[in-house]
């Protein structure tokens, strides 16, 4: 922050300088233009809002904002101590995305809703995703929004103005008259050797998943803060609803996030070299086979779901190699996860929030293929004081208490390590559940019902575990370990890659009271729970998924290859008849 | 007359281009937001503009000698409703639903087209002239078909037949019958008589009317009536439990029911279905808060079995928060949401 203000002076005495020589004549002008960054343009503070502006968007504030905002708008209201990140401290005027230079305040003209001019009005329109910051589009009015800010900037925000032409100055990416590089290969070349040459992947880590210098990273206000990960480009702040836009890379890498370690870079990479850079990193965001952006589900802003996860068939072995062709035509699913807040301990920040899960079978087993990215890979440096089969446990250090200091923002890595882990939990019995087969509760049905649940752990064991309702403690289930099998785990760059095997079954020689058979052509419920060790995850916190289904795809039939062509020939014969009827009726008439 | 279909064929094209647009994915289909609670009038507005627009359209076309024959606006106008139904709906209707609609829609365009004996005629003769061939491109075109028939029907059958995975159809019962009574931390509530401990006036004294006007002003944004801000530390009664029941709301509910109660919080993108919309008119607007106060207390497990399927993380929240607590979460709900909670009689 220190260095951010000292530039933000050092622009504001030069701008002075410049205009003072302004009148000196053309040739002065051009050396004070120098400057200003390339990309950049000196602009005017925008005019104070009206009184009744600000009036009105106390009444907004006070209903929708105040409560995790809080009364003063030091992002203290009552939300803010499960959250992280915390809600936005507007006291001290620090906001992330904007197109003004390192330093200064956003854009903001409480008369202006302008797309590209008005950045604070863009954030409320759009939402922060990756925060608990929503959309408020179509929930407040465009007039609503512009009230709201005219309150918060002139009120909340109390040791800068606005308006106050002696301290603050605009210095504005123009981003509409910058026409982005294609982003051919060369240029992406030249952006991945560029973010190793700037030191990008100091923090952002080799392959850009945000696992770089994860660890010492803290805000202006001392919470540890995230890199953000390159490959989930719907979770960066300043996506704007929008987030394979290579734009908002280039600008937010052009006019760095105030409040955080993440610099501008204006000064030292021109134009063309931070579209190469923005060009590499957008393309880093995970796409489809074909090279694609995913589909957004424009109700979450995030990529859209599936819920059915096909596992297809393989003769003999299933290959460990991910790079085999039974792997790479295998299509990759995204589960969407959650944090497990319902039983003790909750986990209200979950940092996995999503898992690519593949899968193939033979006549034996069935292996899944579990991808996610964790920043850090945790393996338990000493015993859990808890078993981590329990359910509803009071575990006085991840209860959240009120207060900044007992709030997880400021507990965010100081948790006790624990391992890493993955599961799949499947439903015993899945066939005698009413349609659609789901159990009751995402920990199963009851005594009667019971889930299968096979969970592997960064220390290498992989276990097999018994759940029986709602609140009941997991039961280990020793004598089903054998069974199963790791393929493969390896943690890369900020990246698990799972293998884990276990038995499809078959109906001679297991006990399907005990065991999920899984069934080709059929869809069974299945659940993915996963475990971020360095965030203190371990027993029921954790991050959960929704019900999703596995569906063993069986081999086309022959049939499927022969009626068409049936069909199409009754089609050319009905077409002949049509025509012959036609045609006599017409020699008929004509006759 | 022909400045009005002059403004008709105007909105006719725009629209048009917009579906189009919206189609290719060149102009993102947010671009007119579906705005939820005014959709489906949004929507009638909507076609309402289209139909005039095509009117006029038409009008324009054949005052200028140019036109549409009557078997290409009735193909037209079908496949414009099945492309709206497509690509402009959103959250998007399933198949089978669109596939009712388009089968009405087709029956209506059916019912236009042969309203008179001479219309019918018109209609059929390009089908005609195709099936006798009288001219070259007639002839062409009645190769082609022969040909591209018999290929599409088998293709599509070959698509139909060949084994896909797609998700299971779940049907929900939404509200499920109550009990009776429910006991919670000890105490049995009979879901008729129990009343909201919090919905009193400064005097102390349940008052529906009272707090009927302090909460928030429907209309866009659903901000709070004008001097009935509950962070106003001087409040007494009803207001003050409205921010104790906010506070529990936001460390507690947000992460699912979203910062605007409307099933859009941080964790929903992750369930399916997605938390309940308290928004919706279709939610608690139509419950009683006798009934909410079981939901919250009992969450997904408490569901009776007709409740099926479940399908539901909803804790029971008697395990997190005291009686007290929920009662004002509920409070808060109602103030919030702008609704009324609905009573007995």
């Amino acid at each position: 922050m220190n260095t951010s203000m000292g530039k933000k002076a050092g622009i504001v005495l030069a701008s002075a300088f410049g205009l003072a020589l302004f009148s000196a004549g053309p040739l002065v002008l051009t050396a004070s233009a120098e400057e200003v960054p390339q990309g950049f343009k000196k602009g005017e503070l925008a005019p104070e809002p009206p009184a009744d502006m600000i009036e009105a968007g106390k009444r907004v504030y006070f209903t929708k904002c105040v409560w995790c905002h809080g009364v003063d708008g030091a992002g203290d209201g009552p939300g803010a101590d499960r959250l992280w990140p915390r809600p936005r401290n507007f006291n001290q005027g620090t906001f992330k995305i904007r197109h003004t230079a390192s330093g200064e305040l956003p854009l903001f003209d409480a008369k202006k809703p302008t797309p590209g001019q008005n950045d604070l009005f863009e954030t409320v329109t759009h939402g922060l995703p990756g925060s608990a910051m929503p959309s408020w589009e179509g929930i407040l009015t465009e007039e609503q929004r512009l009230q709201v800010l005219a309150f918060v900037t002139t009120q909340l925000v109390k040791d800068r103005k606005f308006t106050d032409k002696q301290s603050e100055s605009q210095t504005i990416l123009q981003l509409a008259d910058l026409k982005p590089k294609e982003a051919t290969e060369e240029s992406k070349k030249r952006g991945s050797e560029l973010i190793v040459e700037k030191k990008c992947v100091e923090c952002h880590g080799m392959e850009g998943r945000g696992d770089g210098n994860a660890f010492n990273l803290k805000d202006d206000w001392g919470f540890s803060i995230q890199p953000a990960n390159w490959h989930k480009c719907w979770n960066f702040r300043g996506s704007r609803q929008d987030p394979y836009n290579v734009k908002n890379i280039f600008r937010t890498f052009s006019t760095g996030v105030n409040g955080t370690p993440m610099p501008s870079f204006a000064d030292s990479t021109s134009v063309d070299d931070r579209w190469d850079i923005a060009n590499f990193v957008n393309s880093l965001c995970e796409r489809d086979p074909e090279g694609n952006p995913l589909p957004i589900d424009p109700l979450t802003d995030k990529p859209k779901i599936n819920f059915v996860v096909p596992s297809n068939p393989v003769e003999g072995e299933i290959p460990t190699d991910i790079e085999n062709e039974a792997w790479q035509k295998t299509q990759k699913r995204i589960i969407a996860m959650g944090g497990q807040i319902t039983h003790k301990p909750r986990n209200f920040v979950n940092r996995i929030d999503d898992i690519w899960v593949r899968s193939l079978y033979n006549e034996k087993s069935i292996v899944y293929l579990l991808e996610w990215d964790d920043r850090t890979k945790s393996v338990a440096e000493g015993k859990l004081p808890w078993a981590p089969t329990q359910v509803n446990v009071d575990v006085k250090e991840q209860d959240p208490k009120t207060g900044e200091e007992g709030s997880i923002a400021a507990h965010q890595n100081n948790y006790a390590v624990y391992n890493d882990a993955v599961a799949i939990e499947t439903p015993v019995k899945w066939q005698d559940l009413p349609a659609p087969i789901k159990p009751r509760y995402l920990f199963g049905s009851n005594e009667q019902y019971p889930v299968d649940i096979v969970k592997w752990e960064a220390d290498g064991s992989l276990r097999a575990f018994k759940g029986t309702g709602w609140d009941k403690d997991f039961e280990e289930r020793d004598s089903y370990e054998e069974n199963l099998k790791v393929l493969k785990s390896e943690w890369k760059n900020g990246r698990w890659y799972v293998m884990i095997q276990r038995p499809v079954g078959n109906k001679k020689d297991q006990d399907y009271d005990e065991d999920t058979l899984f069934e080709m052509g059929k869809y069974i419920p299945t659940v993915f729970f996963a475990w971020d060790g360095h965030n203190g995850d371990a027993g029921r916190k954790m991050a959960v998924s929704a019900f999703y289904y596995t569906f063993m795809q069986p081999p086309t039939p022959r049939e499927v290859y022969i009626y068409p062509f049936v069909i199409a020939g009754g089609i050319v014969l009905l077409e002949a008849w049509v025509l012959t009827r036609r045609a006599n009726k017409r020699k008929g008439k004509t006759l | 007359m022909k400045a009005l279909m002059s403004v008709g064929a105007l909105v006719g094209a725009i629209a048009l281009l917009l579906l189009v647009g919206m189609i290719l994915d060149v102009v993102p289909s947010n671009t007119v937001r579906l705005v939820e609670g005014y959709m489906p009038i949004q929507m009638l507005l909507e076609v309402a503009c289209f139909v005039a627009g095509f009117t006029g359209l038409s009008y324009m076309l054949s005052s200028m000698g140019m036109a549409v024959p009557r078997f290409w606006q009735g193909i037209g106008f079908w496949a414009f409703v099945l492309l709206y139904l497509k690509f402009r709906v959103y959250p998007p209707i399933p198949f089978s639903v669109r596939a009712m609609y388009g089968t009405v829609s087709l029956v209506a365009v059916f019912m236009w087209v042969s309203a008179n004996e001479d219309d019918w005629k018109k209609f059929k003769q390009p089908i005609m002239n195709v099936l006798d061939a009288q001219s070259g491109a007639n002839k062409m075109l009645r190769y082609a078909y022969l040909v591209l028939i018999p290929v599409l029907v088998g293709f599509t059958s070959f698509n139909a037949m060949k084994p896909k995975s797609e998700e299971p159809i779940e049907l929900r019962t939404v509200h499920p019958a109550p009990p009776a009574s429910t006991k919670v931390h000890g105490k049995t509530y009979t879901l008729q008589t129990s009343q909201n401990p919090y919905r009193v006036n400064p005097e102390g004294k349940f008052d529906q009317e009272y707090s009927n006007k302090l909460i928030v002003e429907q209309g866009m944004g659903r901000l709070m009536a004008p001097n009935a801000n509950p962070w106003d530390e001087k409040n007494q009664g009803y207001l003050k439990y409205v921010k104790e029941g906010g506070e529990i709301f936001f460390q507690n509910c947000h992460f699912c029911h979203g910062d605007n109660l409307n099933g859009r919080g941080l964790h929903a993108f992750a369930f399916n279905p997605i938390p309940a919309n308290f928004t919706d008119p279709g939610t608690i607007a139509q419950l009683q808060e006798t009934f909410i106060f079981w939901r919250v207390a009992k969450g997904g497990i408490g569901l009776p079995n007709e409740g099926f399927p479940w399908a539901s993380v909803m804790p029971p929240w008697e395990q997190h928060l005291t009686v007290d607590e929920i009662w004002k979460v509920i409070l808060f709900e109602y103030w919030h949401t702008g609704y009324y909670p609905r009573t007995w009689d």
